[in-house]
């Protein structure tokens, strides 16, 4: 049987029918839709962990025990699963195990751009480099057999556009794989020298074994045309992109980017006059190449930066003389308004930063939709780094001043979900070393939901939501550990949350602002909507600039000036531009 | 044979679903497929898109520069933003429902009215108030199926397959306004 798949979904399908077992991720893009896939399936346990470094060690566990186990995440959530990992690869594997990374050349959804074939090899793994739906379904399977076969972690390196890209796949039965259970073995499991001593040999031992496997390894493919002296080395979507331009030159496609055999490699650059490497990103399988002494030419033709599509890759072959006619000229973009971003109608986050805005106060940001705030309507936030920094950043940057005799406030934002993923050390490390000059304002916009990977349920989310099953109490919780100035708002009493914030930053210390208003999109929250009185209106744009979807000037019939406007479809009644208007000129439609 | 068809629209608007539908629809008529859609950040009423190629055998799922037969834009300003995909006298099928992107509802920049206006100096532009149809069609949210109905006038797939995948892909209260929309587009 045949379906059309994502590249997410079929990774999911791959380790069901693998006999995958345990399944653990925390939600960021483009992986997301892989744990949520692997929920549908029965016989798997598959959770969101409160961040990649707890599901990673979920997976750990299961595989300790000799489960077949996997953990996916994006490629920055392998920043932050990357210690126990870096220790967990030098054991020997029982269960199966696959680290899925889901890396974004061209940075649709991400604040940076790393290639994690380097942490793949950095952390001794085996990596897998799929270019399709089908190919991501079968090389889990790869991935799973081979981790037990050689004992070894493999990695599956996914980009953005594989994960989200549909394709037919062809499905089989799942197999079972009844773990066979934990056997202590302090050597083998114990990472403290001189176990360790023993463990680095074994690490290169098992990869050097894996690349003597890779010679004539199923998964990598050579594609020879008699008479091209021409040899193109390229994995991932960049073979489906090559293969669109049909050239006649030999092609070796590696499923598998690391090890990539040294046998194999020589054996191909005597039959060669000249090899080119097809990559995105960093010079990986280049660099690998010329350390095993094959001349190669790579990313001198080919940005390191963004995505190669095939006009790309037409236009670098004509430049090395390997295409005489091109087929396609890159098309010149249309050149027209931008259409960035904005918080939906009825975001909570909304009067938050319009508040901030009007203070004037420097802001730390975080991850979440709320990163958003960064954008041209609110300009809102100064600094957006890496899931929960804003906590030790503000600190910081609040000693700092204060050294400096500078007097202002910071003030830190930081949402539930990222709270619980990586807040929650900043915040017991604020304890530390306080001092009376100190001013810093931190607001946690509790909105009950992982948001912006598509409203993941997260630690405190049971609390407002009866099916999830997590209740954490954040005031209480900060309470618990000593924080005392800790206040609920509700951010849609604009008052009296401007109030709130505007106290906070006068006030010396920690002070902490919890708004509660739950995200509009994700429990769909729609109240009665407003509507602009035109003979009030005085067209000043203080509700255009809260930068609302329904919300814009508009000419009026018989009205010279233009005035305000709510379209009724998309209003959703949060009444925060009413609460803004200076003349009362918005209204409750009921 | 290919057929590229690109899809644009304004995040929210269903694009997604609207990619998985067709790529089913010409699956089920026999053809491989394969499809793309750029969701993420861009989900935030920012700009998203998508395509769809299908055939004897697909490579990539990304649309080479000049190839596209078939736009659907489910906003008129994104459907004239990845115009240059597409090849001349493609179809480009248009939803009249504007929605204004932040720099117009700041009034910096003007929404560019004239220049979709002209886009039929080029290609064959049909333009449709898919919104008021789905509302006649008795589901506002159906706007989408309106728009593929539309569509599939100029597919080599038959009615019987999109009435097929519209049934299994939407709510199962919506499955009826969906369908005479799909009609309603069809019949256009």
């Amino acid at each position: 049987m045949k379906k059309v798949l994502t590249g997410n979904q079929a990774i999911a399908r791959g380790f069901y029918e693998a006999g995958g077992l345990v399944a653990a991720s925390y939600p960021g893009s483009p992986t997301v839709e892989i744990l949520e896939t692997l929920k549908k399936y029965d016989g798997i346990y598959a959770e969101f962990s409160t961040n990649e470094k707890v599901a990673l060690e979920v997976a750990i566990g299961a595989s300790l025990y000799g489960a077949r186990a996997m953990a996916s995440m994006k490629h920055v959530g392998v920043n932050i699963a990357s210690d126990p990992l870096m220790t967990f690869t030098q054991t020997a594997i029982n269960g199966g195990f696959v680290l899925v990374s889901g890396d974004d050349p061209g940075m649709a959804s991400s604040q940076n751009e790393q290639d994690n074939r380097i942490i793949g090899k950095f952390a001794n793994m085996g990596i897998f480099y799929p270019g399709s739906s089908q190919e991501a379904k079968d090389y889990v399977k790869y991935a799973l057999d081979l981790s037990e076969r050689f004992q070894t972690p493999m990695m599956i390196d996914i980009t953005s556009r594989v994960c989200h890209s549909r394709g037919v796949v062809k499905l089989e039965d799942r197999e079972e794989h009844k773990p066979q259970g934990f056997k202590r073995d302090q050597e083998k499991y114990c990472m403290l020298p001189p176990y360790t001593f023993k463990a680095q040999h074994f690490m290169r031992e098992r990869i050097e074994k894996l690349r003597e496997y890779a010679y004539n390894a199923p998964f990598n493919i050579l594609e020879e045309v008699e008479g091209s002296d021409t040899l193109i080395v390229t994995s991932g979507l960049m073979y489906y992109n090559l293969k669109e331009l049909n050239l006649p030159v030999s092609i070796y496609k590696l499923g598998m980017v690391y090890p990539i055999s040294i046998r194999r490699m020589r054996e191909l650059s005597e039959r060669y006059r000249r090899i080119i490497v097809i990559e995105e990103m960093m010079p990986f399988i280049e660099n690998e190449l010329k350390l095993m002494g094959v001349d190669c030419k790579g990313k001198e033709y080919f940005s390191f930066t963004g995505e190669i599509h095939t006009e790309d890759i037409e236009e670098a072959l004509c430049r090395m003389g390997v295409v005489n006619n091109r087929k396609y000229e890159k098309a010149k973009a249309v050149e027209v308004v931008s259409r960035p971003p904005m918080f939906c109608a009825g975001c909570p986050h909304r009067p938050v930063f319009d508040i901030l805005k009007k203070l004037n106060v420097t802001v730390i940001g975080d991850i979440g939709c709320y990163s958003m705030a960064v954008l041209p309507a609110f300009k809102a936030a100064h600094v957006s780094l890496s899931m929960g920094a804003t906590l030790g950043v503000t600190k910081g940057m609040n000693k700092a001043m204060r050294l400096n005799g500078d007097k202002k406030p910071v003030v830190s934002v930081i949402g539930d979900g990222t709270f619980f993923h990586s807040g929650l050390p900043g915040f017991v490390n604020l304890l530390h070393q306080i001092d009376e000059e100190d001013n810093m304002t931190f607001i946690i916009l509790d909105n009950r939901t992982t948001a912006m990977t598509g409203g993941q349920q997260n630690a405190s989310s049971g609390r407002y939501n009866e099916n999830d099953d997590m209740r954490v109490h954040i005031k209480a919780l900060l309470n618990s550990i000593g924080i005392d100035n800790v206040k609920e708002v509700d951010q849609f009493n604009y008052k009296e949350t401007r109030e709130a914030i505007r106290q906070a930053t006068r006030e010396k210390g920690i002070s902490v602002i919890i708004t509660t208003r739950p995200c509009a999109l994700k429990y769909r929250i729609r109240e009665p909507h407003f509507y602009v009185d035109t003979d009030l209106c005085i067209s000043c744009r203080t509700c255009v600039k809260l930068n609302c979807p329904p919300i814009r000037m508009k000419k009026y019939e018989g009205i010279d000036e233009l005035k305000s406007y709510i379209d009724p479809d998309d209003c959703v009644g949060c009444s925060v531009c009413s609460q803004t208007c200076p003349v009362g000129a918005i209204k409750r439609s009921e | 044979m290919v057929r590229n068809i690109v899809l644009a629209g304004v995040g929210g608007q269903g694009l997604v679903l609207a990619t998985r539908i067709i790529s089913e629809a010409a699956f089920r008529a026999g053809y491989d497929v394969k499809t793309n859609d750029v969701i993420g950040l861009s989900q935030r009423g920012g700009r998203v898109w998508g395509s769809v190629r299908y055939g004897n055998n697909i490579y990539s799922p990304n649309i080479p520069p000049g190839q596209g037969d078939m736009l659907l834009g489910l906003e008129p300003l994104e459907a004239y933003r990845w115009t240059h995909l597409m090849k001349e006298g493609a179809y480009v099928i248009i939803n009249e429902k504007v929605v204004y992107p932040t720099p117009v509802l700041l009034e910096e920049e003007e929404y560019p009215y004239e220049e979709i206006d002209s886009l039929r100096d080029k290609f064959n532009v049909i333009r449709i108030n898919a919104r008021d149809e789905a509302k006649m069609a008795g589901n506002i949210k159906a706007a989408n199926a309106v728009m593929l109905g539309l569509m599939a006038r100029y597919l080599e797939i038959d009615t019987d397959i999109w009435e097929e995948v519209l049934r299994e892909n939407v709510p199962s209260k919506d499955v009826e306004a969906n369908i005479t929309a799909f009609y309603r587009g069809y019949n256009k």
